[in-house]
């Protein structure tokens, strides 16, 4: 049997299935999954990724190159909006071929719940099922996935929440004790921090309400007209309307004088590197990758502590500020905190930088290889 | 050390071949595979270790099955057997009657391999296998809210003092023989010395939210006799002889305050147990019990009493002062906490439980219940003990009246002599019935610190039961008490508390049912679980035993039974919420809308008062013809007699609000109740805003999309808005995102009497007190002060328990012969003075309307509340008391303008500084008189007096009538 290579205790190589909604649709999750595809690679497993269905062409992330592992798609349309249950066995049989060709002691990482409806149905014998919720629990709480992660992930082997916060409210809840927690893992680390000499406060994150810009720009505009010489850049596009909708906003506000509407941007770090301070007003998040680059960059993050994720990554006070959900007047108290003192954004900013790196993705992958082997015992 | 597996567990069975196979294929089962399995039989006499062999046989090298020679009556021998002959790295316990959660051992590894530590434990949930229900209470949950893991067990005194269970828990072997753990033998609740020397030994305890330990709990049968009286006495002695185990560990570790923590704990819960039984118990037994349990509570702390409840003190305190002629009274206070069972005593301005051993330093701390507010309490809302002191058959063979004669408690003397007083017996069924029968009092007395009475039931004649559905029947006494020159009277409800032996020699009497004779005939007295005389129906007659047997087999069986479940569950889901609200979008609100019927509302329907009375007064004086209904929450009593009275969320509620021509409230109908567009919404509001409100607080601001928009299109119901100003303008309508035709300029209609008080004042100069000083028994001269805070909330959103931020008695020391205060609360919270500051500071907080008391008042103290936008139109003074001002301003919620700036009177931030701005109130006044009127003119200006009529002739003039 061969070996995963580098130090530290040896695990087996494995084949390794990481199914998700989409192989290429536009999202945090796609991110992830292709970043941990290559980190298994790169450790001498075999991995295979599969979605269940095509993205819609406006929807797809571009994927940057040949793919070192190969990637398989069910549904080459999506599954139809009625009599998807009809369909589901012949897709699902086409999962439980790719397992049957597994050797025994494969693992299988279902990504999104709704990919688990067809997990479920497929024969997964001798092999690690694990299901995974990449949103906090409040967000699963507020929509249909909690019942559906109760329904589709009682009988795996693990799932997996985001932090020890969002696994123990899993486990509370009662009926779920298969609950267990990962870290996404750092999606970069630039070799140059950000100079923090650019009088900038960046926001990064698509146009849409669950990513707070209306809350930002009336914290904006309690800070700006205490530091004129200071802009606002938000990084992100999103739907016409709500875009719009934003950008009334931002003139209502007296504010367009001091925020620059940047559109998305696929080198974060580049913007990053203009700026000092990194701003989130999310209303709620998971484990959110826009704010470990952030901190990765050597920028000090101001947030609505909306998530345990949130929490786990700044230490308020340390390498960055929170403020409670929806306080306005809070989140532009921390902003004017750190716009005004060079010195702390300097402390914090590098604090950040050293502290995420306990994210270090090569951590990260050897906690899953650790996970495989306790799930086995 | 021998490893072979991750864990091991030791299954125990002592004479239970029927439930050993559950319990070990639980461990059997388990998502971890490296778990072996130990079966140790306690020397059974059934076929337990055949039991224990064939499974071992059946699973060679993860079974064995072990035996003891002899049986050791405990759990302590045979699992410290298992332990020797463990090969796990870690070891779990598990009984033959219980199961482990089927990830228990992976769970409790994964936390003990990624922390290090000695012991890990989970949630245990104790099931009720034969309730019907399915019944299951989480053991401690408060201690496994989350995954936390402690260096010591100094950091959680809770887990030791309350989780004393082995069984939920994973020790990692070699810290059971490094620390030489082992359970006593011999003795009863070794798991509770065991736990403790666990606790204490371990280097690190790990506590996960997993549930891992199904405790199956067999709900006793019955009654306990004389004969396991004394088995409890013995196991009692087992108990006390594990504590002072447990103590002298603690001492020995130098861990005082665990030892702290679990002297309440044994005051609150283990002692308690037992003194509730006390008033079924007999001689002997109160003698064995008091001479065990008093040497150990003697060596307490004083400090221990002050945290358990007021009356769990003063129980433990008169079984350690041997005054069983108080203490079996109290513990009916235990076993009923509502219920006052001492007449208590008054001294020096305090209250007492009684008036013994208040000359004992430590009594007179324990026995001192003045925070209880027994003394301020309306006599109606007291639930006094009424204890039984004759039951008498007068006729034979159960066919003539039974005598009752008791004591009621009189606390303070507070039913006074000189008041009319009247008394009946009430006899009701347990189940929902409609007959209630009544018996007058043969005669009813003062007798010192209690009331007596006598009664004569002939429930034989009297009594008429339905004969199947009011199987139980309860019996109250009501007391009367008349009200004086001021006063209304009052009601007072009691029970009967009556002991077995009262009933010694009570026969059964015959009654007549009205369904039908042959279900059951005889009336049998008895003791409730609480300790109270009521009767059970019985059938005794051949002819009512065959029918009754006939008629429980046809409520048994299966169709009945489940015909009863479904009517029941439909009736629930009919006054669920959703049924309704579905109901009211798509029935009622189809119905026609009903000119002139207008649905008033303050408060949620707490209260009579605000803006909505001032205008339906208004329009009751300009005598429109309309139709009013008005809402009430709670309790109909204090609303208008000429009203239509509707409870909030009741059905008539519903179906008025769909077809009245006019809604009218101050804060809020149901959100998730639409408006027709036919109906005009008036929304009087209650009050200009300090803290940030609507879409400009933080809850608000956060919520999702969806939740925001229902939010909005419940605002968006508002067709007028009343507004005192155009500070209410930037602030409410903008945080409200109403629509710019929504605010009516019209000032606030509750506030036309403080406008008039005004005017009369300026008009006459003297102020004139009205007959709300006389009721409260205010003396003239003295300068009246309202203190009226705003509520504070939890971070969950919850109102706060209140607690008066100053001390009143240091207040009624220095301002007692200039001032009298008058406090009153939030709605919801409540407020205890003692009996120092009697007629100094006075509680309004139950008073409906706060207009008549800023009328009433010389000065106000408030803090954020908008009582201080409308008291400043009385142009008196006013003093600030923001001892939070950075808390609640700041972080909780934010304000909209910086009151220390703006304040009209002097802002105080600790008490020095109130006490000194009283005590400067009149002096100070007029330096303060340009900032009142400023203030006035910034967040006031339409309050000119003219609001209730400018309300009325906008919605309601002649000309606009039909």
């Amino acid at each position: 049997m061969t070996t995963a290579s580098g130090p530290g205790p040896a695990h087996p190589a494995r084949e390794v299935f990481l199914i998700a909604n989409s192989v290429d649709e536009l999202g945090g999750v796609t991110t992830w999954t292709h970043r941990m595809a290559r980190l298994f690679t790169d450790r001498g497993h075999r991995v295979h990724v599969v979605g269940i269905r095509a993205a819609a062409e406006e929807h797809r992330q571009h994927l940057g190159g040949e793919l070192p592992y190969p990637t398989t798609t069910l549904y080459e349309s999506g599954p139809p909006r009625q009599g998807r249950a009809a369909t589901m066995p012949a897709q699902a049989a086409k999962l439980t071929a790719l397992f049957r060709a597994a050797r025994p002691g494969a693992v299988v990482i279902v990504t999104q719940v709704w990919a688990m409806e067809w997990v479920v149905i497929a024969d997964t014998a001798g092999h690690t099922v694990i299901g995974m919720s990449h949103e906090s629990f409040a967000a699963s709480r507020a929509s249909s996935r909690l019942r559906r992660c109760r329904t589709y992930y009682a009988e795996v082997d693990r799932m997996l929440a985001l932090t020890r916060e969002d696994a123990d409210l899993w486990i509370s809840l009662g009926g779920m004790n298969n609950v267990g927690h990962l870290p996404n893992p750092l999606p970069v680390l630039p070799a140059e921090p950000s100079p923090r000499t650019g009088r900038i406060v960046t926001s990064i994150g698509r146009l849409d309400d669950q990513k707070g810009i209306d809350m930002l720009l009336e914290a904006w505009a309690e800070v700006a007209p205490l530091h004129p010489d200071w802009q606002l850049h938000i990084y992100g596009d999103g739907d016409r309307d709500e875009e719009a909708a934003l950008r009334r906003q931002c003139w209502a506000l007296g504010l367009d004088g001091s925020v620059r509407w940047q559109g998305r941007t696929d080198d974060p770090v580049a913007a990053l590197r203009t700026s000092s301070v990194f701003v989130q007003s999310s209303r709620y998040e998971g484990f959110p990758l826009a704010l470990m680059e952030a901190m990765a960059t050597g920028v000090a993050p101001v947030a609505f502590d909306c998530a345990p994720g949130v929490r786990e990554i700044v230490r308020d006070g340390q390498d960055g500020l929170l403020a409670p959900l929806g306080n306005i007047a809070l989140l532009a108290r921390q902003l004017d905190v750190l716009m005004s003192d060079r010195a702390l954004r300097d402390r914090l900013g590098q604090a950040a930088r050293a502290n995420i790196q306990r994210y270090s993705a090569d951590g990260i992958v050897r906690r899953w290889e650790a996970l495989f082997t306790f799930l086995e015992r | 050390m021998d490893v072979t597996a991750d864990v091991s567990v030791v299954v125990i069975v002592h004479d239970d071949e029927e439930r050993l196979p559950a319990a070990v294929w639980s461990a059997l089962g388990q998502t971890l595979r490296s778990v072996e399995v130990l079966i140790v039989d306690d020397c059974s006499t059934d076929g337990s270790y055949r039991i224990a062999r064939e499974f071992a046989a059946a699973h060679p090298g993860r079974v064995r099955a072990f035996r003891l020679p002899e049986n050791s009556g405990g759990c302590g021998a045979p699992r410290n057997l298992g332990v020797d002959h463990a090969r796990g790295a870690y070891v779990m316990f598990l009984d033959s009657d219980d199961v482990l959660e089927r990830n228990a051992c992976r769970n409790m590894l994964e936390a003990a391999e990624s922390t290090g530590a000695d012991l890990v434990s989970g949630l245990c949930v104790r099931v009720h296998v034969d309730s019907r229900s399915g019944k299951q209470v989480k053991w401690h949950p408060w201690l496994y809210d989350r995954t936390r893991t402690l260096e010591s067990i100094a950091e959680l005194p809770g887990l030791l003092v309350f989780d004393t269970l082995a069984t939920n828990k994973c020790y990692r072997r070699d810290f059971l023989d490094r620390a030489d753990l082992r359970f006593p033998v011999g003795i009863h609740y070794e798991d509770l010395l065991f736990s403790a020397r666990a606790y204490v030994a371990a280097r690190r305890i790990t506590l996960i939210p997993n549930r891992v330990y199904d405790w199956h709990v067999v709900d006793g049968a019955g009654a306990r006799s004389i004969s396991n009286r004394r088995h409890e006495i013995a196991n009692f002695a087992h108990r006390l002889e594990i504590h002072r185990r447990v103590d002298a560990l603690l001492a020995e570790h130098g861990l005082t305050d665990l030892e702290f923590h679990k002297d309440v704990k044994f005051l609150k819960h283990d002692l308690v147990l037992h003194l509730r039984d006390l008033p079924a118990t007999d001689e002997a037994y109160r003698r064995a019990f008091a001479e065990l349990a008093r040497p150990y509570i003697a060596g307490f702390a004083p400090e221990v009493y002050r945290e358990v409840r007021p009356v769990q003190a003063v129980c433990a305190y008169l079984l350690l002062v041997d005054d069983w002629d108080r203490l079996i009274p109290a513990a009916d206070t235990l076993t009923n906490p509502d219920k006052l069972s001492s007449p208590l005593a008054e001294r020096d301005d305090r209250v007492y439980w009684c008036a013994e051993h208040l000359d004992d330093p430590l009594g007179r701390d324990v026995l001192d219940v003045t925070a209880l507010g027994y003394h301020t309490t309306p006599l109606g809302q007291l639930f006094l003990r009424n204890e039984l002191t004759e039951y008498s058959d007068l006729g034979a063979g159960g066919r003539g009246p039974v005598r009752l004669a008791g004591r009621i408690v009189n606390p303070l003397g507070r039913i006074r002599a000189d008041r009319p007083l009247r008394g009946r017996l009430e006899f009701s069924a347990r189940r929902r019935s409609p007959q209630t029968f009544r018996f007058p009092l043969v005669s009813l007395r003062h007798a010192g610190e209690t009331l007596e009475w006598t009664a004569e039931v002939d429930l034989a004649r009297r009594l008429r039961p339905l004969g199947v559905l009011d199987a139980v029947w309860d019996v109250r006494l009501v007391l009367e008490v008349g009200g004086d020159a001021g006063g209304a009277g009052e009601r007072l409800r009691t029970r009967l508390s009556a002991q077995a032996q009262d009933l010694v020699g009570a026969g059964e009497l015959r009654v007549r049912p009205r369904l039908t004779r042959l279900a059951a005939d005889r009336l049998e007295p008895r003791i409730s679980r609480r300790g109270h005389l009521s009767f059970r129906l019985v059938s005794r007659g051949p002819a009512a035993r065959r029918s009754e047997q006939v008629i429980r087999r046809a409520i048994a069986t299966g169709p009945a039974d489940t015909a009863k479940r479904k009517v029941r569950s439909v009736r629930r889901r009919l006054r669920s919420g959703d049924t309704k609200i579905r109901a009211y979008r798509r029935l009622l609100v189809r119905l026609p809308v009903r000119r002139g019927l207008v649905v008033f509302e303050s408060h949620l329907g707490r209260q009579y008062s605000d803006s909505p009375r001032a205008i339906y007064e208004e329009m009751r004086r300009q005598g429109v013809r309309f139709r009013a209904v008005w809402s009430y929450a709670g309790d109909p009593a204090g609303f208008p007699k000429d009203a239509v009275l509707v409870r909030r969320w009741s059905w008539p509620y519903l179906r008025y609000l769909a077809q009245a021509e006019f809604w009218i409230d101050n804060q809020g109908f149901p959100l998730r109740l639409d408006k027709r567009p036919e109906t005009t919404y008036i929304q009087t509001w209650h009050g200009s805003a300090l803290k940030r409100m609507g879409f400009d607080e933080p809850g608000h601001k956060a919520m999702w999309r969806p939740d925001r928009e229902a939010y909005q299109r419940a605002l968006d119901r508002f067709d007028a808005f009343l507004v005192r100003s155009e500070h209410d303008v930037r602030t409410l309508v903008r945080a409200y995102r109403l629509r710019p035709d929504v605010p009516l300029r019209t000032g606030c209609p509750r506030n036309d009497a403080l406008v008039a008080a005004r005017a009369a004042e300026a008009g006459t100069g003297p102020r004139a007190r009205g007959p709300l000083a006389a009721e409260l028994g205010i003396p003239e001269g003295r300068t009246v002060l309202l203190y009226a805070p705003t509520f504070r909330a939890t971070e969950g959103g919850q109102v706060r328990t209140f607690e008066i931020p100053f001390d009143v008695e240091q207040f009624a020391l220095r301002f007692g012969d200039r001032f009298v205060l008058l406090i009153r609360a939030h709605y919801l919270n409540q407020v205890v003075l003692p009996p120092s500051v009697r007629g100094t500071v006075l509680d309004v907080t139950g008073r409906h309307d706060i207009t008549p008391l800023l009328t009433l008042a010389d000065g106000l103290i408030t803090d954020y509340s908008s009582v201080m936008f409308d008291y400043a139109l009385l142009d008196r003074p006013m003093i600030f008391y923001a001892y939070d001002h950075e808390e609640y301003a700041v972080h909780a919620r934010g304000t909209y303008f910086d009151l220390r700036e703006e304040a009209p009177g002097p802002v105080t931030g600790t008490q020095e500084e109130l006490f000194a701005a009283v005590a400067r109130l009149e002096a100070d006044d007029a330096e303060y008189a340009a900032s009142r009127a400023d203030f006035v003119a910034r967040y006031g200006e339409y309050d000119q007096g003219d609001a209730a009529r400018r309300v009325v002739s906008t919605f309601f003039a002649r000309g606009r009538r039909g």
